[in-house]
């Protein structure tokens, strides 16, 4: 048991979820309090030590009745034993019709036989079932066992026999008994091929090593990420914003430098008699306000969505956010995030304005920008741009963006592309260089985590 | 001296649970009864108003152990949740000492003898009798075992939450002055987040998880009937039944189980004898806390009750045609 319980674990790893040694030795010490008679207790005990957010919950229901299993599927029913002896002659009539493989599946069919273990592993073998190591390939690969062993043809053919025999002259009653039962041992071996396909994959995720590739996907180039790699990323995001979070709060804590708060200070004194012995200073930590330009083109894609969730993780650090997407021209994205994850929002943009060709065009995007939202940069405001600067020979409207620039607080760029490809090609990055206040080049993740642990630092 | 009681069996946790009028289901029975086995934290989350603050009361009461709550808040530091030291007493006390002071002082010959023998004093100054004690270490010095309800926990600051790990998982603190205090008796700690934020990894990995969500129909309906026994058992159903409705559409807020208590009393309340479109609309706000979600239920419901209507306007549009 203690086995299928390690099993069960790495599996658990393997779907996603994080689960440390001090919680499995817990999970061992409620099994042990309470026992694995009682199949509902066991799983909540494992439930409650194990798993420890909302949304890995689904995962381990999924996963808990394939390792300790949810029960056999029906038994099936032997419909050879209560025949007539007439009735078992009409049958093997009947049988005759079919071909020899199909013949020795519809007995076992009929006979209730049950597969051997052998038998679904080399049913498992064939479909490569071996290969599997996701839970998503379940259905299908039930399926193609059920091809395998060529289940439409035999349904088919009971269906022709059970007409052949009706022509013959068997008692309707009984046919439709015999048809019900044999619509049962079909769902149950259907039930139990998805059991052992769902089984053995979890087995494979247990064997599996859990991920441990994600320091070397922090440093992964954006444009070399793939979507399972995205898919990662966006749950790291979470956790770095927490680590970024606190990086934050102990520095603002630390860097009370500012001037004497003579009213606290008096105030916090008051139970010593009024001897000063503890001096309060002004808090001088002013959060952020961030407006963010991000290009979202297929280019972009990938960096600018990071850096959209890790803000958006960050809201409680920031007063105050204003999102826009821009290709060819500029939307504001703030309400898609409401209630939205990063990924989705931008899903969302980007059916509105779909990538077309060599269209990025952030001159004409400023443009937008400088009719409809300039009201959003006051001298308080932090600016980012995401992009690469390439702007297709479009005017890169360096006019406004220097008005943009002298209006903001602080400008900064934030760019994929190595120092040297700047202002190659179309890219006009060097001429917006001198009115950033702060380039940075953010080609994976950590550089992108560093650039936003520069932002919320005191200029 | 009597016996500490602890539940011997998840039975009877929920029986117990139950006794105090606090309905369990299976999870929350299984999960409290093993926070007590293992002696772990308990962390409940969940939407607000289901029942998580609930529980840690329910599970006092069930024990005949006293309930301390500490209710966090942005900003709540160790003076607030552990301990600080009276001043005002100190001050207080040295002030009408000075005269034993001055004697214990008297003969000394040099400043330094002076200084030692006031050191040897000030055992008197720093000790239990000076501390003020906050809800964490009258947990821990608490000689019969306690519930500790630490609310709302996703309010507090991060490191606020990195402080807990030392007393959560020890159950012991250390004063400067004093050294370190161990807890007596190991209390049954509950910990409630509404999931506003995501809490740490360290301090999940130190508690039970459990989370409670929205009842279901039955448990709901068992709930209103043990809390508001007042309500004719008909309305009872309906309003379950609304209440269960409303929870399918998009709102800001979902009414939770909290609510439908107090739409429930106040139904009682106001002597209803069934549940129509006006009652609806007068009462409805102890249901939906927010404009918006007044505003489309109220129509989302006139438009079910006129269906018939709507659909003879639109007969008689066709036929005229």
């Amino acid at each position: 048991m203690e086995e299928r319980i390690v099993q069960f674990i790495s599996a658990l790893r393997s779907g996603g979820i994080r689960v440390s040694l001090a919680e499995s030795a817990d999970a061992f010490s409620a099994v042990e309090n309470l026992g694995v008679q009682d199949r509902d207790t066991f799983r909540l005990s494992l439930r409650a030590t194990l798993v420890k957010d909302l949304e890995s919950l689904p995962t381990f229901e999924e996963l808990f009745p394939l390792f300790f299993g949810s029960g056999e599927p029906p038994p099936l029913m032997n419909l050879m034993e209560n025949l007539t002896e007439e009735e078992a002659n009409i049958l093997a009539e009947a049988l005759r019709q079919f071909g020899q493989r199909l013949q020795d599946m519809l007995e076992r069919l009929l006979r209730g036989e049950k597969l051997t273990p052998e038998e679904l592993e080399a049913l498992g073998q064939m479909v490569g079932l071996h290969h599997a190591d996701d839970l998503r390939y379940r259905e299908w690969m039930a399926r193609r066992m059920q091809r395998a062993l060529q289940f439409e043809q035999v349904r088919e053919a009971m269906q022709e026999i059970m007409e052949l025999m009706a022509q013959m002259g068997i008692n309707k009653e009984r046919l439709e008994q015999m048809r019900q039962l044999i619509a049962q041992n079909m769902d149950s071996l259907q039930e139990r091929l998805r059991q052992y396909a769902g089984q053995r994959i979890a087995e494979n995720m247990a064997e599996q090593r859990p991920e441990d590739a994600l320091d070397e996907l922090m440093e992964q180039p954006f444009h070399a990420l793939s979507d399972s790699d995205m898919q990662k990323l966006r749950q790291e995001v979470r956790r770095l914003a927490a680590l970024l979070r606190s990086r934050i709060a102990l520095r603002q804590k630390r860097a009370k430098s500012g001037h004497l708060d003579a009213k606290a200070t008096i105030r916090a004194n008051l139970k010593h008699g009024g001897v000063p012995f503890q001096i309060k200073h002004r808090d001088r930590t002013v959060k952020p306000k961030l407006v963010v330009i991000c290009d979202i083109s297929t280019s972009m894609r990938h960096c600018s969505e990071l850096m959209l969730s890790l803000l958006y993780e960050l809201q409680d650090q920031v007063s105050k956010t204003h999102a826009f997407a821009f290709i060819d021209h500029l939307e504001y994205i703030t309400p898609d995030f409401q209630g939205n994850r990063a990924n989705e929002a931008i899903q969302q943009v980007l059916i509105r304005m779909p990538p077309g060709y060599y269209s990025t065009d952030l001159g004409h995007s400023l443009q937008n920008f400088a009719d409809d939202y300039l009201d959003t940069i006051d001298q308080r405001t932090t600016l980012i741009v995401v992009g690469d600067g390439r702007n297709n020979y479009n005017d890169p409207r360096l006019d406004i963006f220097r008005k943009l620039a002298h209006r903001s607080s602080r400008t900064l760029w934030l760019n994929p592309e190595m120092p040297l490809l700047w202002g190659s090609g179309d890219s006009d990055m060097l001429e917006y260089v001198p009115l950033c206040d702060r380039v940075l080049q953010v080609s994976a993740l950590s550089d992108l985590m560093a650039a936003v642990d520069q932002l919320l630092v005191e200029k | 001296m009597s016996k500490i009681r602890v539940f011997q069996s998840i039975e009877e946790t929920r029986d117990c649970l139950g006794d105090q009028q606090y309905i369990a289901g299976d999870e929350i029975a299984t999960t409290a009864y093993l926070a007590q086995q293992l002696g772990k934290p308990l962390l409940a989350e969940g939407p607000a108003g289901v029942g998580k603050t609930e529980l840690a009361k329910a599970l006092a009461d069930s024990l005949d152990r006293p309930l301390i709550r500490l209710q966090c808040y942005e900003g709540l530091d160790e003076t607030k949740a552990l301990y600080e030291w009276e001043y005002a007493k100190q001050l207080l006390y040295t002030q009408l000492l000075r005269d034993q002071l001055q004697q214990t002082l008297a003969g000394a010959r040099s400043l330094a003898e002076a200084a030692d023998r006031l050191a040897d004093e000030e055992d008197v100054f720093f000790s239990m009798r000076f501390l003020l004690q906050r809800p964490l270490l009258r947990a821990i010095l608490s000689d019969e075992p306690v519930v500790l309800l630490i609310d709302e926990i996703d309010r507090a600051d991060a490191e606020f939450e990195a402080f807990l790990l030392e007393v959560l998982s020890d159950f012991q603190v250390s004063v400067p002055e004093l050294g370190t205090l161990t807890a007596r008796q190991r209390p049954i700690v509950v910990l409630t987040s509404n999931n506003t934020r995501e809490l740490s990894e360290a301090l999940k990995r130190r508690c039970l998880y459990l989370f409670i969500g929205y009842p279901s129909r039955e448990q709901e309906l068992n709930v209103v009937r043990l809390k508001v026994p007042d309500l004719a058992p008909q309305m009872a159903q309906q309003v379950v039944e609304l209440v269960q409705r409303l929870r399918e559409m998009d709102l800001r807020k979902l009414p939770s189980i909290s609510e439908t208590l107090d739409w429930a009393q106040a139904l009682v309340a106001l002597n209803t004898e069934n549940l129509d479109q006006k009652t609806l609309e007068t009462t409805l706000s102890a249901l939906l806390k927010h404009e918006t979600d007044l505003r489309k239920v109220q129509r989302q419901l006139g438009r079910i009750d006129d269906d018939d209507e709507v659909d003879w306007d639109d007969e008689l549009r066709r036929r005229g045609r």
